[in-house]
């Protein structure tokens, strides 16, 4: 049972297509994992189309009539495209050993995935290019893994795909969408199981505890 | 039943009962879409396109502050709706919410399309409403298997331990003690260079042990 959510209202923006690449990537996958959310974005969607359609829209300005009636006739001419596109899609990810069976928006992203780096802590991480210069990568925790304590010094959100972590307030599962501000110290770690995230970050982690202030100079290096 | 009040109208607009033509409305486009998708008919698609042209113009206009790209994207969608009628379902969402998700994915791609590359993500593959085929989830399966465990500040203070004295100290005494450079420099009794020079190979070595782990 999917615990954390997005917000309605970051549901309504991502409908009417008013979130950027990568915030739109990570509800869009959440949304693939979660009935509720599937029917915020639905009722989202219905909504913004009534607005938008059953609004009587003023006379139209003669220039504009005639340009509507040109597109008119050049649309009604536009033969159908004789070959169809199939988007790619590819739902398997082989990582460590295994084979994660990605949510379709992810799977229709697959050949966005960068390559695989290695992360301190036993992790894993990859890079989604989705060609604006948002930060957004699939991080794989195996088990027993750690993220040293940090906070934020900007906003963090991590949607679980598969797995389970934890951090000082909770545990976190499949489709858990988790947003955390600059205001939270936290310390992510996997137990028994493994863990596939999927994150976004708008600033650098800083991390505050003991010798793990060592990492700060490669903090880079964490999920950036 | 209550009457919607239009804010919108143009003084002539009385109260009515809205939403009962609003309902008869939707019916009548899906029906119209339906005989653009079963025979391509140019009767239906005129009606549709007199219909939702000067809307999607409206949202357009209101959306890029442009007139001229505003009229792009309604031929784009419109377009759409003339060639992929078939991929509307009644029973999935009314014929306007379909309409609207294709205006609204393409205006997506006008945001993007103006300032980056093709390479860019593209509305289709957060929303594939207008794909041939659209895969349905599949319940995830993996299996797990055990893997080493050993943990991140163990890793963490063995590269460190590994690193020459005269580094280690002297990033023990900025990363974790927490003084400056100049600090370092004055209680070591060493130049302020040094003391740059050693930490920047200290935290090149960590860097390297850290990759090539």
């Amino acid at each position: 049972m999917i615990k954390y959510h997005p917000t309605d209202q970051l549901i309504e923006q991502f409908a009417g297509g008013l979130l950027t690449p990568a915030l739109s990537v990570i509800v869009a996958t959440h949304i693939d994992l979660c009935p509720r959310c599937q029917q915020v974005a639905h009722d989202a969607e219905q909504l913004l189309a009534e607005q938008v359609m059953h609004t009587t829209p003023n006379k139209l300005p003669p220039e504009l009539n005639q340009q509507f009636n040109a597109m008119l006739e050049q649309i009604l001419a536009t033969p159908a495209p004789s070959t169809i596109i199939q988007p790619p899609y590819h739902e398997n990810l082989h990582l460590n050993g295994k084979v994660f069976n990605l949510p379709a928006t992810l799977a229709r992203q697959y050949h966005r995935i960068g390559e695989w780096s290695r992360v301190p802590g036993k992790m894993l991480k990859a890079p989604l290019h989705l060609g604006s210069n948002e930060c957004i990568n699939l991080i794989y925790m195996d088990h027993g893994s750690r993220v040293p304590e940090h906070t934020h010094k900007g906003n963090e959100i991590t949607l679980v795909i598969n797995g389970v972590f934890n951090d000082e307030q909770d545990e976190y599962k499949d489709g858990d969408f988790v947003l955390l501000s600059q205001q939270h110290t936290h310390q992510p770690e996997t137990r028994d199981e493994d863990c596939l995230t999927l994150a976004t970050l708008d600033a650098p982690l800083h991390f505050t505890s003991g010798i793990a202030r060592l990492l700060n100079p490669f903090s880079s290096l964490f999920f950036k | 039943m209550h009457a919607l009040h239009h804010q919108h109208g143009t003084g002539q607009m009385t109260t009515r009962p809205i939403e009962a033509q609003a309902s008869k409305t939707a019916e009548h486009l899906a029906a119209l879409l339906a005989k653009v998708a079963a025979n391509q008919c140019r009767g239906a698609f005129s009606e549709l396109f007199q219909y939702f042209a000067p809307r999607l113009q409206a949202y357009a206009a209101n959306k890029f502050g442009n007139q001229q790209l505003a009229a792009d994207l309604v031929q784009e969608t419109m377009t759409n709706v003339w060639l992929k009628a078939h991929l509307f379902h009644a029973d999935r969402g009314s014929a306007s919410t379909w309409v609207f998700t294709i205006a609204r994915n393409t205006g997506f791609d006008y945001l993007r399309k103006n300032k980056h590359r093709l390479t860019d993500l593209s509305a289709d593959e957060l929303w594939p409403i207008l794909a041939e085929t659209n895969d349905s989830l599949n319940d995830s399966a993996h299996n797990h298997s055990a893997l080493d465990d050993k943990l991140l500040m163990e890793q963490i203070s063995s590269y460190y331990k590994q690193l020459p004295d005269s580094q280690r100290i002297v990033i023990e005494l900025i990363y974790i003690e927490g003084l400056s450079q100049q600090e370092v420099s004055d209680s070591l009794n060493v130049p302020l260079g040094t003391v740059k020079s050693r930490t920047r190979l200290g935290l090149q070595k960590l860097r390297e042990m850290i990759d090539h782990d």
